[in-house]
């Protein structure tokens, strides 16, 4: 190749680095030999991850590492081949089986499937769900899975109106022929979205099932196979109509657990096992052999597809605020003065807030904007008819939200403004329950929040799958029972 | 039978480079600040995990991860509270890195004499699907390339260098090895390795001292840390025309040259078998992933119910199966080990028609296979009858369930396959006799990638520069000077380096021109046998010795006797 013809792009680099290398004719992919006083060192120029500092060449060398050399003046580069890689995924026949049910897959970002960017050096969205389908070919024997991506966002990023989007996406995977539909979703925001489309959906008739990872799917030990196998026997064989969070449910992989969507909530920052029931039981567990178990009683079983509707309108002028020692009214009052129409406030204990707030709240109340009180504990009821506090408050307008979590309340008054502004309306909508947000009684299993020092803990902790499944790659999974 | 003993390693063209991992010394791991110390009592918790293979950077999946992902190892952990966080239970991204222990690394450079030091430290990712560890890969990043040590005057180089935290520690297996325990204890410690350039060693002495070289120089830099366990070494192996076969967990350097030998021959005995294959014109389309169900042709009863007897045709491989490549194992078994290590049946449940002879090497074995003594001259008839296979040709035999026994013969087929191309490239694993047996295809640079959850690393470049002035005598330096000076050996430099004294001989014989074998005598055999009557030793040191000198000179007594009355009194004992 002539140097005419030579295209090198240097990715990334930056600064007099980036410059030396136009003017040289290297760029990524180009292999390279670096010689700097005695070192030598040869390999394949890698883009470079935005936060390396800019005088410093990234290559791959023989032994696979990666190395970052300081480029100064004395330094000698010297193109000495080409090699580009192409990160692409090998290919997979699907086929269709008669006897096996028909599910949708929709994508909309995440560590569901992800893969490496150079330019910041992280994890990112994959292109399509279809990553995960090549990783996981098990799925091939339990069901005929459509991959459908309908977004590309970090879950952090989500918004109201992308769950009007996926909600409609949804419908029309049931339209089209699927009996469950699983959306891949990153964990962040998960639990919202599952509030969300647990009101929108009317008459639901089959599982919408929300799964995702909390080790992304390019590592070996992620999660991610194993949930949405697990997601997957429920959205095609489970008898279940609600919207649920399928996720791990101890640090093993063993079991998942089936969580109802209005319930549920990530309670660790990072461990496999970050979702759980609140206030409440899991619905049910699917274990290491995929067998489904129905822990609750009012589980919603599966009907006429045909009679299963959208309701999304929505309002998202809608803001979360925590009570805490020394907050100022201010901020409520600001959230009014901006145009807001909702609030949800975690309150404190049962629900309180400073004394302080009492005329923002009575401003509230005159503007007709509902303030929806849950509990700052997450655990338990509201209650503002103890104390003198919660009293003032009641007689401020404030609505008691009961033991709905902050994301279903925010998610629920929403949805309940889309639909009307009147303020007794709205209050009506809140404080009915419409699919399990609110209950009407709260079992001690519910709080079993253990700390770790109890008699007996190790038990617990010390016991290993008592039914343990081996799994082969790609080889006839036995399908499991209904 | 084979004898290693006899071999050349000049004529074989043999090569050997070491790979050194040792524990550095440090007050927690590498990436979390649990305590890098080991546990022996029961767990406080246990959890399992399945792992699979991913994607490579360059955008391809490697061989070896998938041979162990075929497994479907169940994976169960043995965690302890205070060596074990939710990083070890890959349940939290990292902590910042040790930066101590890093630099550490970098000082160990400057004693190795590498030229080419990394300023920016990138960590990367090393996949491991056995379990060994959690997050299904290994955080390793190269600290430096380029050095050399010196070994009975040769110059061998130190390929490279690199700071990475250590894998956990197997307990046992279970279920045809399919089910692993693992203890966690061990996992996250900060290890340095040491890579040399497996072209430098011809022969197994200088290897053995190699090791040997590279071991004290850690400890006399007061890098590495001391006790039982801390080292490992796994040696690379390649003959001329064979290729480089990594020897796994050598930790005794008193079995290198056992092993080395044995591996020789293997090789060399594997290029034989190439060739005979190839005189009998041999094509690799003549092995066919054909498996034949032949349970019939056993009597009934005989067979257990639920499983099933399969055989492969291996043409023209009459004699060569049986062909012994170890001591005491023949290549059908080397064969065999691979694929049951891969399907989980058992090597027992293996045969291969040269097993027939009176002289195969399984009939010595105080257990037979199961197969051995069933077969008999008509059955073979019958079975090379149903295969369509003549004199010149071999089969092979295995029981078990259907599915697990086509997985073992499909290894099988492939791996004579590669029979015509000699020695593969492989990781084994030492065996007590020597032997060694598969463990896992070499790892490719495919499994590395950049760990996105740790920032690059820069490198306070004048620290690492200032460590030049930190390094001391090299071993080398100090064996000779301790044949020239003292008339002292390497193995005595040795011991008194294993007994932490080689500082406070160095300060006795130089500085207060003491005799070097009175010295040596006392800091090692003298404070030894005190220490084997309770005695606490550590308070000696070089003002207690001199003064226990001047007063047995003075008093005309041994040393010796002195000691004994003099700590006769102030038995302290210890445990």
């Amino acid at each position: 190749m002539n140097a005419a013809e030579k295209k090198r792009d240097p990715t990334g680099y930056k600064g007099d680095l980036r410059e030396r290398l136009i003017r040289e004719k290297i760029g990524v992919w180009s292999i390279v030999r670096l010689e700097r006083g005695h070192s030598i060192y040869e390999g394949v120029v890698l883009p470079r991850s935005e936060h390396t500092a800019e005088d410093y060449l990234v290559i791959k060398v023989d032994t696979g590492y990666n190395i970052g050399v300081k480029i100064t003046q004395e330094c000698k580069i010297t193109e000495i081949g080409f090699q580009k890689g192409d990160y692409h995924l090998p290919q997979i026949a699907v086929k269709t089986r008669k006897e096996l049910p028909n599910i949708s897959l929709l994508g909309t970002g995440g560590t569901v499937a992800s893969r490496l960017d150079y330019r910041t050096g992280s994890v990112l969205p994959a292109f399509t769900p279809e990553e995960l389908f090549s990783a996981v070919p098990e799925l091939m024997n339990i069901c005929n899975l459509s991959p459908k991506k309908i977004y590309s966002i970090l879950s952090e990023n989500f918004k109201p109106e992308y769950w009007v989007k996926t909600a409609e996406a949804i419908l029309d995977e049931f339209h089209n022929g699927a009996v469950g539909v699983i959306v891949g979703h990153g964990t962040d925001t998960m639990a919202f979205t599952a509030s969300a489309l647990s009101f929108f959906f009317k008459q639901l008739a089959a599982p919408i099932v929300i799964v995702g990872s909390q080790r992304s799917s390019d590592r070996p030990s992620s999660d991610g196979p194993m949930n949405i196998i697990n997601a997957s026997t429920i959205a095609g064989y489970a008898d279940l109509a609600e919207v649920v969070v399928c996720m791990h449910g101890n640090t093993s992989d063993t079991y998942n657990l089936i969580h109802r969507g209005t319930r549920v909530r990530k309670m660790h920052s990072s461990r496999r096992d970050a979702f759980k029931t609140i206030s409440d039981i899991p619905l049910g567990m699917i274990d290491s052999k995929r067998n489904i178990t129905f822990f609750k009683n009012d589980v919603k079983h599966r009907n006429n597809i045909q009679d299963t509707y959208l309701d999304t309108k929505i309002d998202p002028k809608v803001a979360i605020l925590n009570s805490y020692p020394g907050c100022n009214p201010d901020i409520l009052n600001s959230i009014i003065d901006i145009g807001y129409h909702g609030v949800v406030i975690l309150g404190t204990g049962l629900g309180h807030v400073p004394s302080d707030f009492f005329p923002a709240l009575e401003r509230a109340q005159e503007e007709e904007i509902p303030v929806c009180i849950v509990v700052d504990p997450l655990f338990g009821f509201t209650n503002l008819r103890v104390y003198e506090t919660g009293r003032d408050m009641l007689a401020l307008g404030v609505i008691e939200g009961a033991n709905m979590l902050p994301s279903a309340a925010y998610a629920k008054m929403i949805w309940s403004l889309g639909h009307t502004r009147n303020i007794k309306e709205v209050k009506e909508i809140l404080t009915t329950n419409i699919a399990g947000e609110i209950t009407d009684r709260e079992v001690n299993s519910g709080y079993l929040v253990l700390q770790g020092i109890e008699e007996n803990i190790g038990k617990i902790t010390n016991t290993l799958d008592p039914k343990p499944r081996e799994h082969y790659w790609g080889e006839q999974v036995e399908k499991s029972e209904k | 039978m084979l004898n290693p003993e006899t071999i050349s390693f000049e004529a074989l063209g043999f090569r050997a480079g070491l790979e050194v991992h040792h524990q550095i010394k440090s007050t927690r791991k590498l990436f979390c600040h649990c305590k890098p110390n080991l546990r022996r009592d029961s767990p406080d918790y246990l959890f399992e995990r399945k792992f699979r293979p991913v994607l490579g950077e360059m955008g391809d999946f490697d061989e070896g991860m998938l041979i162990e992902y075929e497994k479907g190892y169940r994976v169960i952990y043995h965690a302890y509270t205070e060596q074990v966080c939710l990083y070890e239970q890959d349940e939290q991204p990292p902590f910042w890195p040790d930066m101590e222990a890093i630099y550490s690394g970098y000082e160990l450079a400057q004693w190795l004499n590498c030229s080419a030091l990394v300023d920016v430290g990138i960590v990367a990712r090393k996949q491991y699907l056995d379990g060994s560890i959690t997050t299904g890969f290994q955080r390793t990043m190269i600290v430096a390339r380029d050095g050399w040590v010196e070994v009975n005057n040769k110059k061998i180089r130190i390929s490279n260098l690199t700071v990475e935290e250590d894998a956990a520690r197997k307990i046992k297996t279970e279920n045809s090895g399919r089910t692993v325990y693992y203890n966690l204890d061990r996992l996250g410690i900060p290890l340095v390795e040491v890579i040399t350039d497996h072209r430098d060693c011809t022969n197994v002495t200088d290897l053995r001292k190699l090791a040997e070289i590279i071991g004290l120089t850690l400890r006399i830099s007061g890098i590495g840390m001391t006790g039982i366990g801390s080292v490992r070494q796994d040696v690379n192996i390649s003959i001329q025309k064979g290729d480089r076969v990594e020897i796994k967990g050598v930790q005794d350097l008193s079995q290198f040259e056992n092993m080395t030998r044995r591996e020789a021959v293997r090789q060399d005995m594997l290029i034989k078998i190439a060739q005979m294959l190839r005189e009998r014109k041999l094509t690799k389309a003549e092995l066919e992933h054909t498996y034949y169900d032949i349970t019939e042709e056993f009597t009934s009863g005989l067979i257990p119910e639920g499983l099933s007897v399969m055989a492969i045709r291996i043409p023209k491989f009459a004699g060569i199966l049986g062909l012994e490549i170890q001591p005491g194992k023949d290549f059908g078994q080397d064969v065999f080990e691979k694929a049951s290590l891969i399907s989980g049946i058992l090597t027992q449940h293996m045969f291969h028609s040269d097993e027939l002879s009176n002289d195969a090497q399984r009939r010595k074995l105080s257990s037979l296979p199961f197969f051995m003594p069933l077969m008999h001259e008509s059955l073979d008839k019958n079975i090379r009858k149903l295969l369509n296979l003549s004199n010149r040709d071999a089969y092979c035999i295995a029981l078990g369930k259907n599915t697990w026994i086509i997985h073992a013969l499909k290894k099988i087929i492939e791996r004579l396959k590669y029979a015509l191309d000699g020695v593969p490239q492989e990781t084994r694993r030492l065996l007590p006799d020597g032997n060694s047996e598969f463990l896992r295809v070499i790892h490719g640079k495919d499994r590395l990638y950049p760990d996105t959850d740790t920032p690059a690393l820069e490198l306070d470049l004048r620290k690492i520069e200032s460590f030049k002035g930190k390094v001391g005598k090299r071993p080398w330096d100090l064996e000779q000077e301790f044949q020239q000076k003292y008339n002292l050996s390497f193995s005595h430099l040795q011991s008194l380096v294993h007994e932490n004294r080689l500082e406070d001989f160095l300060i006795l014989v130089n500085n207060y021109n003491q005799k070097p074998t009175i010295i040596y005598s006392f800091l090692v055999e003298t404070l030894k046998s005190l220490r084997r009557k309770g005695v606490n030793t550590s308070h000696i040191g070089v003002k207690e010795i001199m003064e226990i000198l001047q007063q047995a000179a003075l008093n005309k007594l041994s040393v010796y006797d002195l000691v004994q009355e003099k700590y006769h009194h102030k038995q302290e004992v210890y445990f």
